[in-house]
């Protein structure tokens, strides 16, 4: 994104984050919305002017086969009756002609036309298809990625409130609604150009018959509308219980040991057996009422051929209709009934996509982001790395400070540990710091630059940032501890490890640094990860080390490890440490007790146990009964 | 027992058909709407071929200057309309079928995977159950709802179309039957990839819903290590994968709607030059012709989804199989024949020898491990991480099967109960702090949904976790998980602590259920948990010497083996690893006097 957005007016106190609550269900037709989607569309507008084009033409092609089997093989060469006035397009005469031009008998020529004509159709008709295809893919594949860049780059005040899996239900469930909203849109196209083509050439021989047969078009549309909106339901309540089945076993197994022990077993069964049979109803329901729907509409079409005999012959009689025309007739009936059928199938989709878009753009137009620097500060290739906090005070929720009027500096190569009960700050103060949250103007400097003049991402390469969840990106150990930066090489990488002490589990692996390391990281212990994420940190070697200590459940041995290593990477750089062990502690500079978002106290560990105050207490509370 | 299970793979013909055979005692009960709904289709078929004929029949009648057609027009309507209720019957009875075997499968499978064990599980992850719960079965079923019936449809309306089509001119038919099988086999296979590459597409898309949300759990390191621009680079390429299969999918699709068609011109040709000669020559009537064309049609109609049938034949063969590997597995642990009930329970305890060996792997994970435990007594266990805790105290409550004549409780061996009656008497608290996304009562009466609010205060209040529940919005009503109250990792480990508490069982064990609960509170609960168990039998695993040492006996366990037991204080006096142990914990400490303490032990 771009260097310049700066600080939404709004704060997140103010938004309203249910947008990102509902789930696919149906909105109204919005024009607006359509228009917007289309934007997408527009730098390939010109795959789209083509495949317009190539669909009248082929649907042109396709509706001259029947006319060739009705008025110029039956009528004509057959029955030698041809009406002036039929809507044939030549194709009569084209057959006399081309029979005298190759000498040949006029079936055959006819058989020529029709493989022809197919041929034709059929190429430009695949022609038009892909053509439409690739506009689309293209299209929604760039709204996806502009969808994922745009929750990507949302700041943590975002990531606070709206869960993961809402957002990832926008980039798919969402988008995906877009693709079928898109391809429903092009098989109604290919339906509706035929079918005013079949209406134009039937109403050119016959109005009355043509009309009569339109009268079934409303009692298609009807019995389609209360279909869709019987099946609605049931289909919503069928989804809905099958879901909350999955989710009853999928709990169960996750909870089996629990349920074994507790020997749940029959209980557990008899709740799903319920939600089962109340699935079975819904779908049994819906099974009967899309069995009758589908073959209603087969009928109608049945009907519709008898109706054209009986009219037929009597038009025939009086000489006002060819027989190859009644014919004609029989062969247009599937293109005059099919897109109203296409067309109900549709309207779901459509209903459902239009509130998919809507979502979609409520995401993208979320503007919540950090204040950056409009002219930023370039910082010097090596810092000092003093931090210095000046009057820092911040709050999440109005009126609600987490921090209050902190002072306080940091000395270039010092580590300072931060110990406090739980909501005491800690942690907010570290994100302050890689400026994950907006403060206020110089409140909080680096080397004597105020924070806010600083580009969030120039500042966050200064800042090795160790969080307590260890996230694994996809790629090998290799990848994830250089991070994809050039300068780190192999060596580098090995020599981090090995200071961290990672190195002797890597190496144990069988492909080593080349190991690809599981999405979830199931093949790491938790001491593990922590070891990786400490070479990480230093194989990118920040000036300035931020890290919240790991409370996992880690044998003692581990833990030593980890601990030597910490000393390790502290070495040299500024350090500030959210501390949870005694020994962190104890080997830190200074000691920061953090209390309701203030300093309650500073100093050496010795000295503030001399003092006799709060984290006296803490330290009686925490580590005393490790004393034994 | 417990083996891994297959993954997914391309079956051969015969197997398809063999596994789909299996699927045959869950159609059983069914068969009767089955069969019936298959003749069925034969009737609807017949009906719907009168409408070619009476068409044929109604325009050669006007080709000969006859202009009723009364009689057409009735025959048709009186066809569409008993058409009309068979095929809607057929269809609905088959698919109906259907319902009720996915309905039975899931049942089955519910009921099936509640028995199996820790092997199972350790070797198939829920994931890939869930997968068999939710494809698998539902592809069985969308093989009676679609496989069967256009399976059925298809080979319905090539018999009639052709009978009737000979009936008519038996030249005409057999000059039609050379195109035919290059229409067959270019659909077969044609659609047989439009299945693959569907399933592609499918797969492409999970992935996007995978990579987005593995990227956004851990959005806040992205951004602190700025790895935006790489993450969405990286996204792009499977945005891209997805793309192209999409794009595959349609390409397979818009030909098949193209050739086909022009592949079934050479038919079309056929009955226009060799029909038409015909009809120039009075052996067959226009009618005839027409009725030709209308037969074609429902011959290769059918055709097009010939290969989608065939792709679903065989994936729900796949499913079948993938079912029935789950159904064929007898359960893990079942009681013994002789299982009973024992009286009352002073919660003695007596393990004794006992060694154990995880099916498939060379180490064993506990060797001779011997210890008693008296009942009211509080035994402590403790040990690195895979030392063989846990392990053992599975085998307790059978969660692994012991061997015989290891485990005794009060005496009798714990695979002469029967393991509802065991579970009864041990309470396990395992180390996964594991609770239901149901209200927080519910999941503290987990075993027995009747308990009163007294009792379950009560638990509360010793696991120190009624402050907790008094802050919820619906205290004892509040729902756990994500779409409630999310609890910390100490709260959860609180609230299991509460249901084994609630339970009073003659023998409790906590297998480490204070590692994220701050000191001041274990402590506080442990003295609770001395005082509400006094006179019962209690066993803890902790990391923490200050846990063990309230226990009145404490062995620390190595790479399965009992390396040190007796008292805090005899311990401590041995000077050995829990006397090391000790002092680390105390002041922090090299490792290498850790290693060479349980070494020299050893």
């Amino acid at each position: 994104m771009t260097a310049s957005i700066s600080s939404n007016s709004r704060t997140a106190a103010e938004r309203d984050y249910s947008v990102f609550e509902a789930d696919i269900s149906g909105a109204a037709l919005n024009l607006t919305l359509l228009r917007r989607l289309l934007g997408w569309l527009r730098p390939y507008r010109r795959l789209i002017a083509i495949s317009s084009i190539l669909v009248l033409v082929a649907s042109a092609l396709q509706i001259l086969l029947p006319i060739i089997i009705s008025l110029v093989v039956i009528d004509h060469i057959l029955r030698g009756n041809s009406s002036s006035n039929s809507p044939d397009f030549g194709l009569v005469e084209l057959n006399v002609s081309l029979s005298e031009f190759f000498g040949l008998p006029p079936l055959i020529i006819a058989c020529g036309m029709y493989v022809v004509f197919q041929l034709g159709s059929a190429s430009i008709g695949h022609a038009h298809r892909m053509t439409l295809v690739q506009a689309v893919i293209n299209g929604l594949r760039d709204l996806r990625l502009d969808l994922f860049s745009h929750m990507e780059t949302r700041p943590s005040s975002f990531f606070d409130r709206v869960a993961v899996g809402r957002v990832m239900t926008r980039v798919t469930n969402d988008v995906e609604a877009l693709y079928e909203l898109l391809r429903g849109l092009g098989t109604l196209v290919g339906e509706f150009v035929p079918f005013f083509v079949a209406l134009f050439v039937m109403s050119m021989i016959n109005v009355e018959l043509t009309l009569l047969l339109l009268l079934a078009l409303p009692l298609i549309a009807l019995v389609t509308f209360l279909f869709r909106r019987r099946t609605r339901v049931l289909f919503r309540q069928a989804r809905q219980t099958l879901s909350a089945m999955n989710q009853n076993l999928q709990e169960n197994l996750a909870g089996l040991q629990v349920v074994q022990i507790s020997d749940r077993q029959q209980h557990n069964l008899d709740r799903y057996n319920r939600i089962n049979k109340e699935n079975r109803g819904y779908e049994v329901r819906l099974g009967r009422i899309e069995t009758l729907y589908g073959a209603f509409n087969e009928s109608i079409a049945h009907i519709g051929i008898g109706l054209i005999l009986y009219y037929g012959a009597t038009q025939v009689m009086d000489v006002s209709m060819t027989v190859g025309e009644v014919v004609l007739f029989t062969q247009f009936i599937g293109m005059l009934f099919n897109p109203i059928v296409v067309l109900g199938e549709q309207t779901n989709i459509l209903f459902r996509a239009m509130a998919s878009g809507e979502r979609i753009f409520q995401a993208l137009d979320w503007d919540e982001a950090n204040h950056e620097p409009q002219n930023p500060v370039q910082l010097p290739s090596r810092l000092q790395g003093k931090i210095e906090f000046k009057n820092l005070e911040f709050s999440y929720l109005p009126g609600e400070k987490v921090i209050k009027d902190m002072t306080l500096s940091v000395n270039p190569g010092e580590t300072l540990a931060i110990v406090g009960p739980t909501g005491s700050g800690k942690s907010t103060l570290m994100k302050l710091l890689g400026r994950f949250y907006d403060i206020s103007d110089n409140t909080i400097f680096l080397d004597g630059i105020d924070l806010n003049e600083i580009h969030s991402k120039e500042l966050r390469k200064r800042i090795g940032t160790v969080l307590q969840d260890f996230h694994i990106f996809s790629g090998t150990i290799f990848d994830n501890i250089s991070l994809g930066d050039q300068n780190i090489s192999l060596g580098k990488v090995i020599e981090a490890s090995k200071t961290v002490n990672a190195h002797s589990f890597i190496d144990a692996l069988p492909l080593g640094y080349d190991t690809v390391l599981s999405e979830r990281g199931q093949n790491l212990s938790q001491g593990q990860r922590q070891l990786l994420a400490f070479a990480r940190v230093l194989a990118a070697d920040p000036e300035i080390l931020v890290l919240d200590e790991a409370t996992a459940n880690i044998d003692t041995e581990t833990e030593l490890l980890i601990q030597d290593a910490l000393e390790k990477i502290t070495k040299g750089r500024t350090s500030i440490v959210i501390a949870h062990r005694l020994q962190t502690i104890q080997e830190a500079d200074r000691v920061l007790v953090f209390n309701n978002g203030i300093i309650e106290e500073l100093g050496s560990h010795e000295e503030l146990l001399q003092a006799n105050g709060l984290y006296a207490t803490l330290h009686k509370l925490q580590f005393q009964e490790e004393r034994g | 027992m417990g083996e891994r299970l297959q993954e997914d793979e391309d079956l051969g013909e015969v197997s398809t058909i063999k596994s789909l055979l299996r699927l045959r005692q869950f159609v059983k009960p069914y068969r009767f709407r089955f069969f019936s709904g298959i003749g069925m289709f034969g009737v609807a078929r017949l009906l719907e071929a009168m409408v070619p004929v009476l068409t044929a029949s109604a325009i050669n009648k006007m080709t000969m200057d006859i202009f009723d057609v009364r009689e057409e027009l009735l025959g048709i309507a009186l066809a569409v309309l008993l058409r009309y209720v068979a095929i809607s019957l057929a269809r609905f009875s088959v698919r109906r079928v259907g319902l009720h075997v996915a309905f039975d499968l899931r049942n089955k499978l519910y009921e099936h995977l509640q028995f199996q064990g820790s092997d199972f599980f350790s070797k198939n992850s829920i994931g890939d159950m869930m997968t068999r719960a939710v494809a698998d079965i539902s592809l069985i079923q969308r093989l009676f709802s679609a496989g069967s019936i256009l399976l059925i449809i298809l080979v319905y309306a090539s018999a009639t179309g052709f009978g009737f089509m000979l009936y008519y001119s038996p030249s005409l038919t057999l000059l039609l039957l050379p195109p035919l099988p290059f229409i067959f086999i270019y659909a077969f296979y044609a659609a047989r990839s439009l299945g693959k590459t569907s399933t592609q597409v499918q797969e492409r898309l999970s992935d996007i819903g995978t990579h987005t949300q593995e990227n956004l759990s851990g959005i806040r390191t992205i951004q602190a290590l700025v790895q935006e621009e790489n993450e969405i680079s990286s996204f792009s390429k499977t945005n891209q994968r997805y793309a192209n299969a999409f794009q595959k999918q349609a390409q397979i699709n818009s030909s098949m709607a193209a050739w086909m068609p022009s592949m079934a011109a050479a038919c079309s040709i056929v009955i226009i030059g060799y029909g038409g000669h015909q009809v120039q020559n009075g052996e067959i009537m226009i009618g005839d012709l027409v009725a030709f064309f209308m037969f074609l049609n429902m011959v290769i109609q059918p055709f097009r989804v010939a290969g989608f049938i065939i792709n679903l034949f065989q994936r729900a063969a796949i499913g079948s199989d993938r079912l029935f590997e789950v159904f064929d597995l007898p359960p893990e642990i079942i009681d013994q024949h002789q299982a009973g009930t024992v009286g009352e329970t002073k919660g003695h305890l007596q393990i004794s020898a006992l060694t154990f060996r995880y099916p498939g792997e060379e180490r064993y994970a506990i060797k001779d491990v011997s210890v008693e435990v008296q009942p009211g007594n509080i035994l402590a266990i403790m040990g690195r991480v895979g030392s063989g805790k846990s392990t053992i105290l599975k085998q307790v409550v059978r969660l692994l099967d012991p061997e015989p004549e290891r485990i005794f409780l009060d005496g009798v061996d714990v695979r002469n109960f029967s393991l509802s009656e065991l579970r009864r008497l041990v309470a396990l608290v395992p180390q996964d702090p594991f609770l239901f996304a149901e209200p927080l009562k519910d999941n503290l009466t987990y075993d027995d949904p009747e308990r009163t609010l007294n009792l379950i205060w009560d638990a509360a209040r010793s696991a120190d976790l009624s402050n907790t529940i008094e802050s919820f919005p619906d205290r004892l009503d509040t729902l756990i998980g994500e779409r409630g109250v999310t609890l910390s990792g100490g709260q959860k480990q609180r609230a299991t602590l509460a249901r084994g508490l609630i339970r009073k069982a003659p023998v409790l064990i906590l297998d480490d259920c204070f590692s994220a609960v701050d000191t001041e509170t274990e402590e506080h609960i442990l003295s609770e948990l001395k005082r509400v168990r006094a006179g019962q039998t209690t066993i803890l695993v902790s990391h923490r010497v200050s846990t063990a040492r309230h226990a009145d006996k404490i062995i620390v366990l190595d790479e399965g083996m009992v390396i040190e037991k007796g008292s805090h204080e005899e311990l401590l006096l041995e000077g050995g690893y829990y006397a090391e142990l000790e002092r680390v914990q105390r002041e922090g400490g090299q490792d290498g006097d850790l290693k060479n303490k349980r070494a020299g032990v050893r």
